[in-house]
């Protein structure tokens, strides 16, 4: 935690951090708008911020591009001392008129950063102008700051704008659920998760509604409204988000500690949701014989390598509370690693860590319960990982290379930052994610047997 | 043209005033801009009339602040050093990365094995912004003493602590006493310049005011290089092999330094520059401060101009002698493969045209790569320059007079502009960065500018003589690739609508002048 801070206090970090495995809420909201295809953000700020976040948020979630409307193609007021004095409102209204000319975008999403936050810039009206001369035009203040927050509050914050300047009044639509929690580049396997569940869900049924890593931006946006249900895949990350949906448009909403990984958690992740939307439990029980049948039969593959090379290791994790639960889970419920060390970093709140807690205690299938640190400075992390039993090290590219040196490990990215995985596609969500991630772990050691 | 004429000593700020905390900002020190298009004799003389003038844009992109562009990445190499930034947490999440990109440099390269870079954000939020967070900068130095004790404490501002009128001095004169480390301050706060370039000048200010101790003793064997890590690590091994054959010894700052190395920058017998623009500022310093000879131009890129930058060297190091013969070694080796690869070249058309390119990165780089091209044999009809400034108008005046006439688009990182500009040129091979969004989707060749200090392959290169061959070679192989710039050109939707490139102006969204 922050230099000289208690965590019991509070969770709110204000001393100095070293290398802390997020940026600010300016970073999350722009990741998040860049993360929903056909949004084009419009950064209110000065004019490295863009440039900042494609190293400090896109390269550092799997060595993403910006894409089309990320990094230096983000329109950008570009503020400097001259608007500090005078204000950067009337730049902000020619960078408006001019970016929804000029780019191809479905919903402009404006996105204010320190400067304007603290020079007072009267953003609200600039929009409220444009919008009165261009109601065809869909845009959106995400009104936060480089100081308001994490990149997780950005993600809030993003939501929060489209939920009061986008979403009307709809009637629901039967089996159209919402997915919160995964934030685009923070949780670095995005793009897959977003894909995984939305697959998962659709074989109950259902429709579902991912919103990030998904075409039609302006489209899928809109429809949060209609939902029916809103399934929130974090112990802390979206629900802002959902309980305000659910106070506005009165959607209930339901949450997982993580994007579920391996047939455990994904036989009960769909059970739950199944129940709660009352899908027959006849549909998932037979998808979930399916699939178990086959992602056990492929567990067998493992088996040699698991039981002759690293039989019963103990690990430790160091990763966003998300991740950090679901992946200690799968290892230690599924293929008998020992859980060692949990290290979370993304900071969340009191209340979530109970939940936290419990689902790497008593929810694991082994007496051997790790340590669980709540920790987002970078030294601190690193103490605490040594004179430490762990032989795997699923942490993040800080990492990479004083795992072997320092700790005797083998080291995984599996979480932000990650500079020394490109990630695509690819996720651990699932029947298969398991083993996928097994793959990963098993290709560092795998040799002669 | 309106303006008054100015006279040579006056096109530039030349004083070096290390009694300030910082420098003056690039517009002023040397009237620079970044927004120009157009005949770059046309550039030359509106900015020796006095008359060239910052122009505003309708429609802007991020392209880098003073902080978040070198900075935030590179002054976190310093090897015994922790870098503090007072600032939000998202101003330094870029650094997030290096430490561990470096390591892929093998130590067998001369990486340093024992390299373990730390830096600390002081994570600004809303309570500092009202109340300060002098406090927690002090705390943080304290700090980092405590776990890393640290050679130098390197403190970079942003646009929060700059906004908020924090007394950065103020604190530094107040903790200084019980730190061992030096405390090196840099503003480098966003919103102080248009112009990224302002970063560097910043960063060797403080360089020059807080670590560059009077010279011990004269180190007539020594060069300093103000390297830039937009070269490659083979660029680096290319210089110290040069220098190393002519009996000279190459103290490279900042990436990778020891704090050491900045003490003793004022005892070498010269500074020579990798990028003149980068390296302006340290090098005028050193002069004014403790006599160190310098020179700016040429950059050792391509054959000729890496003769003159190593006769340049010898001068000031009595090792004229040995400079020609190096030279004269290098050219049997090089020459005949340089030759070759011009013909491949010339045959590439099979029409006699040559081949085009359009190049360059920042305005150091423009000085020294169109010489470059035109030996290689290729035409640079069109360049475009991330700024410009007074200190390089000098020598661009004498690259027209070399290779003649050439259009320049002078923006930084404004991707629509370059994409623009790419796609009217059309030219067969089109160089960019991640900087430039979507410009590379075309159907001719595409390939990289220029690489950065972790790359440790030979291919790389592009500096000296094994550069100037191997970044020809680099070039061929561009030209024989297509596929992936084509494919995407053809599947994937414009970030810009149609009228864009059907109007011939990429400066389109300039504003009127009031």
């Amino acid at each position: 935690m922050g230099i000289s801070e208690t965590l019991e206090t509070t969770n709110l970090i204000s001393g100095a951090i070293e290398a802390p495995r997020y940026s600010c809420a300016l970073g999350g909201a722009y990741a998040t708008a860049v993360g929903i295809f056909g949004t084009v953000p419009i950064l209110h700020s000065g004019a490295g911020c863009g440039i900042g976040q494609l190293f400090g948020q896109f390269y550092a979630g799997g060595q993403n591009a910006g894409g089309p409307f990320g990094g230096t193609s983000t329109p950008c007021s570009s503020l400097v001392e001259e608007h500090v004095i005078f204000g950067g409102e009337k730049k902000l209204e020619n960078l408006i008129k001019s970016t929804t000319e000029l780019v191809n975008g479905e919903l402009f999403a404006i996105i204010s950063g320190c400067v304007p936050s603290l020079i007072g810039d009267d953003v609200e009206s600039v929009v409220r102008a444009f919008k009165e001369k261009n109601p065809g035009i869909p845009i959106i203040h995400v009104n936060t700051s480089g100081f308001a927050g994490t990149s997780y509050d950005g993600y809030e914050y993003f939501f929060d704008a489209v939920i009061n300047q986008l979403l009307e009044e709809t009637p629901k639509e039967k089996g159209l659920v919402n997915v919160f929690g995964i934030v685009p580049s923070q949780h670095i396997f995005w793009k897959g998760e977003a894909n995984a569940v939305k697959k998962l869900l659709e074989r109950i049924g259902l429709k579902p509604n991912l919103i990030v890593g998904e075409f039609d931006a302006l489209k899928n946006l809109k429809k949060i409204s209609a939902a029916e249900y809103n399934i929130v895949l974090s112990s802390w990350i979206g629900h802002k988000t959902a309980q305000k949906l659910e106070e506005k448009f009165g959607i209930p909403y339901i949450s997982f500690p993580g994007v579920p990984v391996g047939p455990k958690q994904t036989s009960e992740f769909l059970r739950v949701v199944g129940e709660r939307l009352g899908v027959s439990s006849d549909l998932i029980e037979n998808l979930i014989a399916t699939e178990e049948k086959r992602a056990y039969r492929f567990a067998e593959y493992i088996g040699d390598v698991l039981l002759i090379a690293r039989p019963h290791p103990y690990f430790a994790v160091v990763a966003d509370s998300n991740s950090a639960v679901s992946i200690t889970k799968y290892l230690a419920n599924e293929v008998g690693y020992l859980p060692d060390l949990v290290q979370i970093t993304d900071n969340p709140p009191w209340e979530a860590r109970k939940l936290i807690n419990e689902e790497l205690t008593v929810n694991l299938e082994t007496p051997a319960w790790p340590e669980i640190i709540y920790e987002v400075d970078a030294h601190r992390i690193r103490e605490n990982l040594k004179d430490r039993n762990f032989m795997f090290l699923l942490a993040s590219s800080l990492e990479t290379f004083i795992s072997g040196p320092e700790f005797n490990a083998i080291h995984l990215t599996v979480s932000f930052p990650s500079y020394n995985r490109v990630i695509l596609e690819r996720s651990y969500a699932g029947f298969s994610g398991g083993l996928t991630l097994m793959e990963d772990i098993m290709s560092k050691y795998a040799g002669p047997l | 043209m309106s303006g008054t004429e100015l006279t040579e000593n006056k096109l530039i700020e030349e004083r070096i005033d290390l009694s300030r905390a910082t420098c003056p900002n690039r517009e002023q020190r040397a009237s620079g801009i970044n927004v120009w298009y157009g005949k770059a004799s046309d550039l030359v003389k509106e900015a020796r009339s006095g008359c060239l003038r910052q122009r505003e844009r309708n429609f802007q992109q991020s392209s880098g602040c003073v902080l978040n562009f070198y900075l935030s990445v590179r002054i976190g190499t310093i090897r015994d050093a922790v870098a503090i930034y007072h600032a939000p947490v998202g101003c330094s999440s870029a650094a997030l990365g290096y430490r561990e990109l470096y390591r892929h440099v093998p130590v067998e390269l001369g990486r340093p094995a024992n390299y373990d870079l730390h830096w600390m954000t002081t994570n600004l939020g809303e309570k500092d912004v009202v109340y300060g967070a002098g406090d927690k900068l002090a705390a943080a130095i304290k700090e980092a003493e405590r776990r890393y004790n640290p050679k130098a404490i390197f403190i970079l501002t942003s646009c929060t602590s700059g906004i908020i009128g924090e007394d950065i001095e103020g604190v530094v004169a107040q903790v200084q006493p019980e730190i061992k480390a030096t405390i090196v301050p840099i503003h480098c706060e966003g919103s102080r310049s248009k112009l990224v370039q302002t970063g560097y000048d910043a960063f060797w200010h403080a360089v020059l005011k807080y670590l560059t101790k009077k010279p011990e003793k004269k180190q007539n064997d020594l060069v300093n290089v103000a390297s830039m890590l937009s070269y490659t690590w083979q660029d680096r091994l290319e210089i110290k092999r040069l220098l190393g054959k002519i009996g000279l010894r190459v103290n490279f700052v900042p990436e990778f330094a020891s704090v050491e190395q900045f003490e003793q920058l004022s005892e070498a017998a010269v500074t020579a520059p990798l990028c003149p623009t980068y390296t302006d500022y340290l090098a005028r310093g050193l002069k004014q401060e403790y006599g160190v000879p310098y020179f700016l131009y040429p950059s050792p890129m391509g054959i000729a101009n890496t003769d003159e930058w190593l006769r340049e060297i010898g001068r000031h190091t009595g090792k004229e002698k040995e400079v020609e013969a190096l030279i004269e070694e290098e050219h049997k080796k090089w020459l005949p493969k340089l030759k070759a690869i011009k013909h491949e070249f010339e045959n590439f058309k099979g029409n006699g045209e040559k081949v085009e390119v359009l190049g360059a990165l920042g305005q150091g780089r423009l000085l020294a790569q169109v010489p470059y091209f035109d030996e290689l044999g290729l035409k640079s009809s069109a360049a475009m320059c991330q700024d410009f400034d007074n200190l390089i108008l000098q020598d661009l005046e004498r690259l027209l007079s070399q290779v003649g006439d050439f259009d320049i688009l002078v923006n930084t990182f404004q991707a629509a502009e370059q994409t623009h500009i790419t796609n009217h040129r059309n030219p067969d091979i089109a160089m960019t960065c991640p900087f430039q969004g979507g410009a590379f989707k075309r159907d001719k060749g595409v390939t990289r500018v220029h690489a950065l200090r972790s790359d440790a392959h030979p291919w790389s290169a592009q500096s000296g003589y094994t550069g100037a061959i191997a970044f020809g070679n680099f070039l061929l192989q561009s030209l024989k690739s297509h596929s992936y710039q084509r494919t995407m050109k053809e599947k994937t939707q414009s970030t810009y609508k149609d009228w864009w490139y059907k109007q011939p102006n990429p400066l389109y969204y300039l504003k009127a002048e009031d």
